[in-house]
């Protein structure tokens, strides 16, 4: 349309105007939307990068060094994932009653459990644990290079139930050793770290109450701590574990062994030794109040830690042999998915990155973070650089240790009833140290109820 | 009037009944089959009397629930008498010894956790300065029960204190002044006067702390683990290790149902034993 002068009317102009604003706008809008499109994932791209975002998981651990390392890189786990993570560290004994009850009704709350070490077998026996084969051997899950061949077999081996199905990719693969928070009172005293039982016996008379200090301490979880000196003077805690369950504690071994431990303890121990918890036993060591004790690596490593008060004057060795050989406790735990957890594939997304080799090298790099089950980790020079503490080397002695497990000597552990005998092995160490009873009177009491309790859970004796 | 009793079944009878009907079976929780296993009701029953640790428990249980309930009716009386009054000082005294009843168990078991460790505690520190050192309370078997009696009392006399205070509010003038000027003691005073009046209260608070001490757990739990040996485990401590250090349920259920029956046998014997001889004393 136009006027008289054949110029567009002021419609047409109007129109073309709006028709104009309305293409540049289209325009407009596309470019935008292209850019965006271009520069910033779309949804759908964005859920195929991250489809587990908006997923929170339900994790809960025993409070070990491990985990709570884990806690402060969840993070990262979250920005790479999307996955969030409610995370649970209560104290040890707590965490496995929690655990026992919630696994046992098959409950939905967890989606990622630690499985602890003397419940392996219970748990993984009763099928309360999700098999992790189709998880590993899935490529669309797992990486080929995430490498679950490189993870230590003998860590890996009790994780696997009877038909060999994996059910837990093992965290920690802990070792009992030795360690000195005042390693210059041994010195000044002219002895070393003791190799032996009587070795262990004369150098703690040795540097017993020097500088004011006690010479000797472990936590009262004598299931653990005391079972090493059983088979080291050649006793065991069943006949013949698994096939054979009888309980082995009235043996002349085994009060032999008890003689030896309370005299430890009782002698060169801190007054109430024997209500000393595994926390307890580290504080005391970190703050130099008690000096050598035998305990696991991951707790010892802690007295080089930089908020330790004896980081300097710290030294570490091999757990002592006795009469028999030498046979340090070996137990790993695991991160298990239950049976009942809602959300499997992002808790695998969990223990995936927890687990993998980049994650443990920065824990290693970090936080000197000594138990681990890499075998790659375990074998860079980073590792031994960070493992040598006052010129010992924490991870040859892990290394050295972990070959013992070849003797099968923690075999007694795999077996489901083992928290019975636990319990009983506890008491009695307690009952001697208490001065109720002799060793051999104490661990015959152990016997008979270690067979009641063994009866009532239907094991065949 | 039946909501309230299906609300009152489904909170209290119908656990109870399946308490019971688990104490039946041998429930193993590593073994789900035996949940339904009723082919010998009276087998956990049996092991009972067959097991020494319960029968030793039960004795634990009697002497921590006597020591617990005498140490607390008397110094729950004595501070009562002593803050019963309208003094600002007396009703300051009178919060403050309220706080041990109203922290967490937990608290109170951390609390007195450190108290009886050896190396960091101020107790054991202030008597080795002094030269008298302490040795290890918690891993003494003579001793370690009769701690957590201690503790017990600390937590829990605020509570009798707090109903003896009531109780004391409610007594008449009129005989307390006739009592004065007929010449009475302070001593025969509280003891012919007072104490009458207190008598009820007293009664009733020893019950509830009877059935209160059978119930002690966090304590045990946290200072001493049940130990050393077993000194200190008392019947719910066994039934909780069958249960969850275990995972035997069907015996634990027998324990804990063996503990209701002996608790509501204790309980209606106390109040009739002492209600008909308060009868006769009125």
């Amino acid at each position: 349309m136009t006027d008289e002068t054949g110029k567009p009317s002021a419609a047409d102009l109007l129109h073309g105007a709006a028709q104009l604003h309305r293409r540049q706008i289209l325009k407009s809008a596309l470019a935008a939307t292209t850019a965006v499109a271009t520069v910033l994932p779309a949804p759908a791209v964005l859920a195929q990068l991250k489809p587990f975002t908006g997923t929170t998981i339900n994790v809960s651990c025993w409070n070990s060094t491990y985990a709570q390392l884990v806690s402060n890189h969840l993070g990262e786990f979250t920005e790479q994932t999307g996955i969030k993570v409610a995370y649970d560290l209560p104290g040890f004994p707590v965490y496995n009653q929690r655990a026992d009850l919630e696994l046992s009704t098959k409950g939905s709350a967890f989606d990622v459990l630690n499985i602890t070490a003397i419940y392996t077998a219970r748990w993984i026996g009763a099928g309360w644990f999700t098999p992790l084969q189709p998880f590993i051997s899935d490529l669309a899950k797992t990486p080929a290079d995430w490498d679950f061949a490189d993870l230590l077999p003998g860590a890996v081996k009790p994780m696997r139930d009877r038909k060999g199905v994996v059910h837990g990719i093992p965290w920690i693969a802990d070792i009992n050793m030795a360690g000195a928070s005042r390693f210059d009172l041994f010195q000044a005293s002219g002895v070393g770290m003791p190799d032996t039982f009587d070795e262990m016996e004369r150098t703690l008379a040795i540097v017993n109450k020097k500088d004011n200090i006690p010479a000797y301490i472990t936590d009262n979880l004598y299931g653990w701590s005391f079972v090493p000196f059983i088979q080291g003077f050649g006793g065991n805690v069943f006949r013949n574990p698994p096939d054979d369950l009888m309980p082995t504690l009235d043996t002349p071994e085994v009060a032999e062994a008890a003689d030896f431990f309370t005299r430890l303890l009782s002698n060169f121990g801190p007054e109430g030794v024997a209500n000393y918890t595994y926390d307890q036993v580290v504080e005391s060591l970190k703050a130099g109040r008690v000096n050598y004790a035998t305990l696991n690596q991951v707790w010892l490593a802690l007295m080089a830690a930089p908020d330790s008060q004896v980081a300097k004057t710290t030294s570490f060795g091999l757990f002592p042999k006795g009469p028999k050989g030498r046979f340090p406790g070996i137990a790993s735990h695991a991160w298990g998915i239950p049976t009942g957890a809602k959300n499997k594939d992002a808790a695998w997304e969990f223990i995936k990155w927890s687990m993998s080799k980049e994650f443990l090298t920065k824990l290693v790099n970090q936080h000197a973070l000594a138990s681990i089950t890499r075998q790659s980790v375990i074998s860079t020079p980073l590792y031994k650089q960070k493992m040598t503490f006052n010129g010992y080397d924490l991870g040859q002695i892990f290394i050295d240790t972990l070959k013992y497990a070849d003797q099968g000597h923690m075999a007694y552990r795999s077996v489901n009833v083992f928290p019975q005998v636990n319990m009983q092995i506890v008491q009695a160490i307690s009952r001697v140290l208490s001065g109720q009873m002799k060793s051999r009177e104490s661990f015959k009491l152990a016997q008979t109820y270690a067979i009641a309790d063994l009866k009532r859970a239907g094991v065949k004796l | 009037m039946l909501p309230a009793l299906l609300i009152l079944a489904a909170i209290t009878v119908i656990p109870t009944i399946y308490l019971i009907a688990t104490s039946l079976t041998p429930l193993n929780l590593t073994l789900p089959d035996s949940a339904w296993d009723f082919s010998d009701p009276t087998l956990n029953y049996v092991g009972l009397w067959d097991d020494p640790r319960f029968i030793t428990s039960v004795w634990i249980q009697a002497k921590l629930s006597a020591g617990t309930v005498v140490l607390q009716l008397l110094v729950g009386l004595l501070v009562a008498m002593l803050v019963n009054g309208p003094t600002a000082i007396r009703r300051f005294a009178r919060s403050m010894f309220l706080i041990p009843m109203v922290l967490p168990p937990i608290v109170v078991g951390i609390i007195w956790r450190v108290i009886f460790t050896v190396d960091i505690s101020p107790m054991h520190r202030a008597a080795a300065a002094l030269g008298m050192p302490i040795a290890s309370i918690l891993t003494n078997p003579h001793l370690a029960l009769w701690a957590i009696v201690v503790v017990e009392t600390w937590e829990w006399f605020p509570f009798t204190m707090l109903m003896v205070l009531a109780a004391l509010q409610m007594i008449p003038s009129s005989p307390l002044e006739a009592a004065r000027i007929d010449g009475a003691s302070r001593w025969q005073t509280f003891r012919f006067v007072v104490m009458p009046y207190l008598r009820q209260t007293l009664i009733v608070v020893g019950l509830f702390r009877l059935i209160d001490s059978i119930k002690a757990f966090p304590l045990i739990f946290i200072l001493t683990d049940g130990g050393p040996g077993d000194t200190t485990q008392v019947t719910n401590y066994y039934a909780y290790q069958q249960s969850f250090s275990f995972s035997l349920w069907g015996y634990g259920s027998a324990i804990a149902t063996a503990m209701v029956a002996g608790t509501m046998f204790l309980s209606w014997l106390v109040a009739r034993t002492l209600g008909v001889a308060d009868v006769e004393v009125s």
